[in-house]
């Protein structure tokens, strides 16, 4: 068996270089014919990859602007409709309920959440109504939000709901000028803040989503607003992140239940999948770009066949050329086996010669993309993807096949008294 | 046994609605190690006697046995290897493969006999060629060489499969005389190392090289 695919390796490989030395030899007309599958290769592999490098933008930003494997807990108000003894219990959610559902199994992270309230906000410069959120430790990056200036919320502030507020861009030049706002004061419903830190809108290149209002915001610990402002327990939102290797629907339910059992069966809080709603976006885009792909792969696959009738003509050419060579090789003994063989190996290197340049093409192509990118000051790289450059051979091998059979076999039926005769 | 023995070899061809005969009942017999030449006209017959000689072609009747082995009746593929194994061909016009190396040309019969490696087959080509004293040629292509040393690379390739006879035609038609006589001489040595050769020529001064002639006009053997 190593014996025989050792003999055939050899045939093949001394085929190839025999079939290289007549590609050679019509340096021109090899090269004209080969522009086809080389297009073609050239389509496939940087389509593919862009395609790919597109998807992974387009997942990148949207589980950066959503919250995957992440639910929700809602507090739900007093209800007026309330007609079973649980429901008249409601006492909707607490700290408590936000330290104690860290106990969960499956839960990585817990950000509660006040939902932002209209407050009067002023320094020297300026006063206005802003929207301020109460938010957890680390809410800020778990939500992707990126701060510019200063730092986030710490444990401390948290724990001692202290007076400090991160705020948004665009709030800095009314209320502080130029001057920078780190370390000053804001008042917020006649209490001083010091500012810690600035935060930015989420940049996305690909996703249609306004992420603007995040620099008009401000952001103060939530147990701030939840025990010093509000005067109660309760919080208004608890998002619960789910570590990546548990089961995520039992965690929810898990979730659910134990803050239902607390609760003692009051129906005082909703459950929100996050995580579905990124996965319903990822599956949109998922649909857009398999529709372009598509679309991307007959257009390659076009290209490819119209190289590929290239090659076929090119090879009928050459078979006529070479008749008087087909009859001096059938004089020595060549059946038309041998004489088919021939003309693939000279197919099959066309081809695949056009598949390697165009994959070097492509690739190439693929640079001149991601550079023009960052000369728009893009961050864009596009990895050469590796099924596309597989893709790309296994249809120039095809192609070559395909196309290289009929010229062979026309070759190869080549009566050798005929083709003896053109000598 | 003959080498050859041809019995009453037909060959029709049809042209159109009209057949063409081109050997009408020819009878040739070769024994190992001869050295013999077929004369004629030029549409005697004569090609066509060669080419089924050589196993290129089958005739349209009589029977046919190669050094034992029965022709008549075979086809394509079995065909092939027969000429492979069995004929060695030199040609008027050369014939040599232009984009390979005069030792590449010669191993090609090796390549379709198969069960040799490419080292192999180069090693026994450059032997034949040093031994008919081309070895300061070897690795050139064959536009770098004389036409005389082109044919003698032609008789190198047709002997390299250490065939049953070599069929040679018209082997000095398109050389000068000086060309000629060292091609000949050439046969000459092939010859008294024990090879047969059937040589189809029209030129009597070469078929005179041979120790007897067979004339062929009309599709038949002349007197």
């Amino acid at each position: 068996m190593a014996r025989q695919i050792r003999d055939w390796v050899s045939e093949w490989g001394e085929l190839a270089l025999d079939a290289l030395r007549e590609i050679w030899s019509h340096k021109l007309r090899s090269l004209l014919t080969l522009f086809g599958v080389v297009f073609g290769a050239a389509s496939v592999v940087s389509m593919t990859s862009l395609s790919a490098a597109l998807k992974t933008m387009a997942y990148d930003e949207l589980s950066r602007m959503g919250m995957p494997h992440t639910f929700e807990l809602i507090d739900r108000g007093p209800r007026a409709d309330a007609e079973r003894a649980a429901d008249l219990r409601h006492v909707g959610l607490s700290i408590k309920d936000v330290r104690d559902l860290r106990n969960v199994r499956g839960v990585d992270a817990v950000y509660a959440r006040d939902w932002s309230d209209a407050r009067l906000v002023s320094t020297l410069l300026d006063q206005r109504v802003i929207p301020v959120e109460g938010v957890d430790v680390g809410y800020l990056s778990f939500r992707n939000y990126p701060i510019v200036r200063g730092r986030e919320l710490v444990p401390l502030d948290i724990v001692n709901a202290a007076r400090v507020v991160v705020i948004g861009e665009e709030l800095v030049e009314p209320f502080f000028g130029t001057a920078d706002p780190i370390g000053r004061t804001v008042t917020i419903d006649g209490l001083r803040f010091k500012v810690v830190g600035v935060v930015a809108p989420v940049e996305l290149e690909l996703v249609p989503a306004d992420f603007s209002f995040l620099a008009r915001r401000m952001y103060v610990p939530y147990t701030w607003v939840t025990q010093y402002h509000r005067g109660q327990q309760r919080v208004d939102q608890v998002f619960l992140k789910v570590a990546d290797d548990a089961d995520f629907p039992s965690v929810l339910e898990s979730g659910r239940m134990y803050l239902k059992q607390r609760h003692l069966g009051a129906d005082d809080f909703e459950v929100e999948n996050s995580a579905a709603d990124v996965a319903e976006d990822l599956a949109m885009a998922d649909g857009i770009l398999s529709g372009w792909n598509v679309v991307l792969f007959t257009i390659a696959g076009v290209t490819l066949i119209v190289g590929g009738i290239g090659l076929f003509s090119v090879l009928l050419i050459s078979v006529r050329e070479r008749v008087r060579e087909i009859g001096i090789r059938a004089a020595l003994g060549a059946d038309d086996r041998s004489i088919r063989r021939l003309f693939l190996a000279e197919s099959l290197t066309l081809a695949l010669l056009g598949a390697t340049v165009g994959l070097l093409g492509g690739t190439g192509l693929i640079k001149v993309t991601e550079s023009i990118a960052q000369s728009f000051g893009r961050e864009f790289t596009v990895p050469v993807n590796m099924p596309g450059a597989v893709m790309a051979i296994a249809f120039a091998i095809l192609v070559g096949l395909l196309f290289g059979w009929y010229p062979a076999s026309r070759a190869a039926k080549l009566d050798p008294i005929e083709a003896i005769r053109e000598l | 046994m003959s080498l050859i023995n041809a019995h009453g070899i037909t060959k029709v061809y049809r042209l159109g609605r009209v057949d063409v005969p081109a050997l009408r009942g020819v009878d040739v017999q070769v024994e190992q190690g001869e050295y013999v030449a077929i004369t004629g006209p030029s549409g005697s017959g004569k090609s066509t006697l060669m080419h089924i000689l050589g196993c290129l072609d089958s005739p349209s009747d009589g029977e046919y046995h190669l050094d034992g082995a029965d022709i008549s009746a075979l086809r394509g593929r079995a065909l092939a290897r027969i000429r492979n194994q069995k004929v060695g061909f030199v040609f008027q016009t050369f014939n040599l493969m232009p984009r390979m190396t005069i030792d590449e040309n010669v191993a090609l019969p090796l390549q379709y006999r198969g069960g040799f490696s490419r080292r192999e087959r180069l090693k026994r080509a450059r032997a034949l060629l040093e031994r008919l004293g081309l070895g300061d040629r070897i690795g050139h292509r064959p536009d770098e060489l004389s036409g005389g040393e082109r044919q003698r690379v032609a008789v190198a390739r047709s002997l390299v499969g250490e065939p049953a006879m070599l069929l040679v035609d018209e082997p000095t038609g398109n050389l000068d005389s000086k060309a000629g006589a060292e091609v000949l001489r050439t046969f000459r040595e092939v010859h008294n190392a024990g090879n047969t050769i059937v040589m189809v020529t029209h030129d009597m001064h070469v078929a005179a090289e041979a120790q007897r002639s067979i004339h062929i006009a009309d599709g038949k053997i002349a007197a």
